[in-house]
Formats: structure tokens, C-alpha cells, sequence
């Protein structure tokens, strides 16, 4: 079993390596060795690798979430993007961008990162609120809640860049983008400690987890803390998507493929699905910023737009599978 | 009783002003096979979840193994007790074998590999779904299901020595309507699987409908009606024909089978619902 962790392991190692070496400025690994010029060190160190090291981290983050949340809702379409966690997030960063500018001068990423997981949070809690009732999901409600509370953070969203000033504007659209360009290594550094301790929190909760699929009752029955660890769920997922967001902006459908396409090579137990999910996130993204980046080089696809356009066909077959299994 | 028992005092449950439970008292031994019966609303699973602490009783006293239930969290409790509900749910596609697993796990020991493996294959033998162990969950029928999730809650309590004489000592079983999806040569076979565990120590509580499985299987049995305890004690004197009758508002009949040396119920002639007479 461990087999599968490793081989994922080196795939990713070896679409990162080959994502250092693409771009304008030519750079071959192997040159490290003979001695790189000025320009390709500050390319290597300053642009490509805090910008592919950022790509991983957010793309396991977001797939994590997404099988944080579909323990939580016991549903494969539970999706941080879809079910609104994404858009609610968004907006807390933008509010800062907008009221903080106004208010402090310079807003931070930390600042971001905390405005929109209390918005990720609240808007994780108040859906479970709405769509769970007696422990069960009713799925429908849930994405349709999804839908309203994308419309309305979206909309307010909306609103508060109408009503903000043109430095603030600049930066809320350059923010929106979903861009990976320009990652400084603070923000490497603010994601990678979100991630390592997310990940540990969940870890420790993974028979817990495993439990909650058969049921609240049972878990309970089973000897684990339902309560406690359904507000860890919410929290870790939260958090997760929430940092994500703040730093590249609304990236799709990671957190509905990856933990997909996982189960049905592995099975639903979250002692290979957490690992594996985590480095299948990485990796796609990581290859994701490979195409957004040379597909049109020297221009670059805004990322969220090319996870939308390869996740939005993978949730309708996803639907489609589920039609044929009711009729 | 002894110290291995589960018993209840005044015990009564309160929903939205209406009276589940009232005033019920009684007690189950180890090492026994106990019956709740009673017509839909009688407060069957009402009882049932309140003596596994699912639902907080409104009033009265529970004792667990000569412990008080409220002073047990769920995390002691399930190493003692394990639940099967009347409905279970599945939502991702596990593996026979890895739902087995999780209730293992629930006993929060590391065994070595081999112990598991021995202990896994005792259980899916127990309950006769040895060959479906790589089968999907999700794929089974409702019979398979519900012994794939009757071996999980087995696995909860299954003990290391489960060969001495009194393995089962202190471990308690609830069901509620665990036959209800098997075909006939399952009920027996796990009929005959609770009384070879139950001569082990193990206590088992059961609701059920079916009353010749209660008749034939239990040792003792609380008839409840609206709530309250109609009758309880050991089974074949609780199960007469005026005492089902009167909890179940149907004319029922105890008859003693000469051949098979059984008492067996049966339905006197039936007669259609009064309500539904009186519309006709």
C-alpha cells in the first residue's frame, strides 16, 4: 500500500523538476551543476521555485479540503468551490482588500488569510446547519445552497469592488485573477505551515473519519467524538481553503478530481485517500500552472479558468454516473 | 443481579411534550438473550437508544455493568458495547473486508498481522460472508448488507481469546430488527450464532417483530405498549396469548407445536382493521 504513496511521491518530484525548466529564460537542470548565470539564479530562486512550490501546496490543500468536506457531507460532490466555501472565502479577502485599504493602508496576506477563513467557516457551518438534518445530507439541498451562497458572495463581492478606489480596484482584480505569478516565499511560507498542521490535525482524526462514513450514529456507537470531530472537519477544511484562496484566488474542482479519481484507485479509506489526495492535488496543479503557463506562452491562462475548464466536464460525468446508479 | 448487568429505573423520555417512555423499569443479565416487543410506537427503539445512550432518558437511572450509563463516555462504552441500528448507511463503496476492519479498529488495539487476519476470518465466518469479503459494500443485497454490518458491530467486541469459555464476559449487544432483510437459513444461523456467543458471557438486547424468533431465541422478554412496560420476564411466561394480544391490539394465539416440542404463535383468523371496516 505504502508503494502507491512513493510512486505519487516521485511523479510529483518529477513534474516539479520539469516545471522549474519551463519558461522564457532557459534553464536546465543540469546546469546547476556547471554554475548558473545571475539571471537564471534570481529566475530559479525569486520566480519559478516559490511559484511551483506554491502551486503544490495549494493544489494538496484544496483536494484535502475537498475530503475533508465530503466526509463531513458523506457525498463525493461535496466541493469547497461548488458548495460555496471558495466564493465565501473570496469574499472575506476582498473585504479586506477594500475595508483594509481604507482602513490600514497596506493589507497583509496573513490578513487575508484570517478574514477569509472566518468567512469560510461560518459559511461551512451554516451549510452543514441547512443541508444535514438528523445526520443525514440531503444532497440537493446542499448544492443548491451551494449555488445561492455563490450568487450571493459573489454579488457582494461585486459590490465592494464598485465602491472601491482605484488602488484598491487594481489590487482586487489583480488578486481575482487567480494567479500564481509573483508568489513571494512569505507566502510559501504562511501556506506550507497551514498545510503541514492541517494535515497533521487530520491525520490524527483519520479512524474517526473512516467511522463517520457509516453514519453519525454508528461513529458514535464506535467510541468517537462526533461533535467535536465534525467541528474539526469543518475548521481544518475551512482553513485549508481558505489560505488557498487568499493567496492565488479561486482555484476550482481540485477538491471534486483528486479525491474522485483517489477512491476509485484506492477505496474510500482516508489512510491512503488523505496521503495520496494530497500529492494528486499537488501534482495537478502543479502541471496545471505548467499548461496555463505554456499553452499560450508567452501570455498566461489565468489558472482558476483552466481548472474550470477541465473540472467542469469531470463534475458532469461525475452527475451522469450518479443518474445511471438511481435509475 | 450481578455485577454483569444492564438495568433501568424509572426510566421515562420526553420529545416535544410527547411521552415515549414512562416510568420503565427492568433489568437484562449477561450471558442472555433479551427481547423488547411491542407495536410500532410502543417505544421499542426508544428504549433501546436510551439504554445505549443515544438519547439522554428525561428521567431515571441506568446502570451499566454496575456503572452509572452517564458517567461512561461513548469512547469507554464502545468497548463494551456495540450497536447495530435499524438502518445503516454506506456512502462510499468500502470493501467487505475494510468495514469488518473499522470495527476492529474501534477497539483501539494493535494487534500483529496474523492476530488480525485470524480474527477478521473469524468473524466473516461467523456470520457467513467469508465470500464476499472483496466484494463492494454498495453492490450487496439487502441480506448481505446487513450481515457485512453485523460483522462490523461484531468486530467491535469480538475478544483476542475468543475460544475461552467466557470471552464475552461484559460485552453487551443491541439490535434493532436485525433480521429483518436475512432469508430464513441466516436467521437461524445467526440466531444460533447469538446463543453460542451469549453461552460466552455476551449480553444481547434486541428489538424485534418477528415473535416465534423471540419465542425460540430469547431467554427473556419486555412487552411494551404506549410507552409503558405491559409485562416482562422470562419469555415463554411474558409470551402468552393474553399478553400479546393485548400489546399488539391483534388477536394472536400460543399454541404448542406436539412435533417440534416449540410454542409457536399464531394469528387467530384475520379480521380487517376497525378503522378500515368502518370506512368500507
Amino acid at each position: 500500500m505504502i508503494g502507491r504513496v512513493v510512486i505519487l511521491k516521485l511523479v510529483l518530484l518529477a513534474v516539479i523538476l520539469i516545471s522549474l525548466q519551463a519558461g522564457s529564460v532557459s534553464l536546465e537542470l543540469s546546469e546547476l551543476w556547471t554554475g548558473l548565470s545571475a539571471q537564471q539564479q534570481l529566475v530559479l530562486w525569486e520566480l519559478r521555485l516559490p511559484r511551483v512550490l506554491m502551486a503544490a501546496l495549494v493544489g494538496a490543500g484544496l483536494a484535502v479540503a475537498g475530503v475533508a468536506l465530503q466526509a463531513l457531507f458523506r457525498n463525493p460532490l461535496a466541493e469547497p468551490g461548488l458548495i460555496g466555501v471558495s466564493s465565501s472565502a473570496a469574499l472575506g479577502a476582498v473585504l479586506v482588500i477594500v475595508l483594509g485599504g481604507t482602513l490600514w493602508g497596506q493589507v497583509s496576506a496573513w490578513q487575508m488569510s484570517l478574514a477569509a477563513f472566518v468567512l469560510a467557516m461560518a459559511m461551512t457551518v451554516f451549510l452543514y446547519l441547512i443541508a444535514t438534518r438528523r445526520g443525514k445530507t440531503d444532497v440537493a439541498l446542499m448544492l443548491l445552497a451551494g449555488v445561492a451562497i455563490n450568487a450571493i458572495a459573489g454579488a457582494l463581492t461585486g459590490l465592494l469592488i464598485t465602491v472601491s478606489s482605484d488602488t484598491e480596484l487594481r489590487s482586487v482584480v489583480f488578486w481575482m485573477m487567480g494567479s500564481l505569478a509573483n508568489i513571494a516565499w512569505q507566502e510559501v511560507g504562511i501556506i506550507a505551515v497551514v498545510m503541514v498542521l492541517s494535515l497533521i490535525g487530520l491525520w490524527r482524526l483519520i479512524k474517526p473519519l473512516n467511522a463517520f462514513l457509516l453514519g453519525e450514529q454508528a461513529c458514535l456507537h464506535m467510541g468517537y467524538a462526533v461533535q467535536s470531530l465534525k467541528w474539526w472537519i469543518m475548521g481544518l477544511s475551512a482553513l485549508m481553503v481558505a489560505v488557498a484562496v487568499a493567496l492565488v484566488g479561486v482555484i476550482g474542482f481540485v477538491g471534486l478530481v483528486v479525491p474522485h479519481m483517489v477512491r476509485l484507485w484506492v477505496g474510500p479509506d482516508h489512510k491512503m485517500v488523505i496521503p495520496l489526495s494530497a500529492l494528486g492535488g499537488a501534482i495537478l496543479l502543479v502541471l496545471a500552472d505548467l499548461l496555463a503557463r505554456s499553452l499560450m506562452h508567452p501570455a498566461e491562462l489565468p489558472i482558476g479558468l483552466l481548472m474550470a475548464l477541465l473540472g467542469g466536464p469531470f463534475f458532469l460525468m461525475m452527475l451522469l454516473k450518479r443518474r445511471g446508479l438511481n435509475a | 443481579m450481578s455485577d454483569l448487568s444492564i438495568s433501568f429505573k424509572n426510566l421515562s423520555f420526553q420529545i416535544e411534550q410527547a411521552c415515549l417512555l414512562t416510568e420503565v423499569t427492568g433489568a437484562f443479565a449477561a450471558g442472555q438473550i433479551h427481547a423488547i416487543v411491542g407495536q410500532n410506537g410502543a417505544g421499542k427503539s426508544t428504549l433501546l437508544r436510551c439504554l445505549t445512550k443515544e438519547w439522554p432518558a428525561t428521567s431515571g437511572e441506568i446502570l451499566f455493568n454496575q456503572r452509572n450509563l452517564n458517567s461512561l463516555n461513548f469512547a469507554e462504552l464502545a468497548l463494551d458495547r456495540a450497536v447495530l441500528s435499524q438502518h445503516q448507511e454506506v456512502a462510499f463503496a468500502f470493501s467487505v473486508e475494510q468495514l469488518v476492519n473499522l470495527g476492529f479498529e474501534a477497539q483501539q488495539t494493535s494487534w500483529s498481522e496474523a492476530t488480525k487476519q485470524a480474527l477478521l476470518n473469524k468473524v466473516l465466518d461467523a456470520t457467513d460472508i467469508q465470500h464476499l469479503k472483496k466484494r463492494d459494500v454498495l453492490t450487496l443485497s439487502g441480506g448481505e448488507q446487513k450481515r457485512a454490518q453485523l460483522a462490523r458491530v461484531l468486530a467491535q467486541i469480538w475478544p483476542v481469546d475468543f475460544e475461552s469459555e467466557q470471552a464475552f464476559s461484559g460485552k453487551w449487544l443491541f439490535l434493532d430488527e436485525w433480521s429483518e432483510a436475512l432469508d430464513l437459513k441466516h436467521q437461524v444461523h445467526i440466531g444460533c450464532l447469538f446463543r453460542q456467543l451469549a453461552d460466552k458471557g455476551l449480553g444481547v438486547v434486541m428489538v424485534s417483530h418477528d415473535l416465534n424468533q423471540v419465542m425460540q431465541l430469547t431467554d427473556t422478554c419486555t412487552l411494551l405498549k404506549a410507552g409503558r412496560v405491559l409485562a416482562q420476564g422470562v419469555t415463554q411466561s411474558v409470551m402468552t396469548s393474553e399478553n400479546l394480544t393485548k400489546a399488539l391490539d391483534i388477536s394472536v394465539q400460543v399454541v404448542f407445536e406436539a412435533q417440534s416440542h416449540q410454542a409457536v404463535v399464531v394469528l387467530k383468523p384475520l379480521k380487517p382493521l376497525n378503522s378500515i371496516k368502518s370506512t368500507v
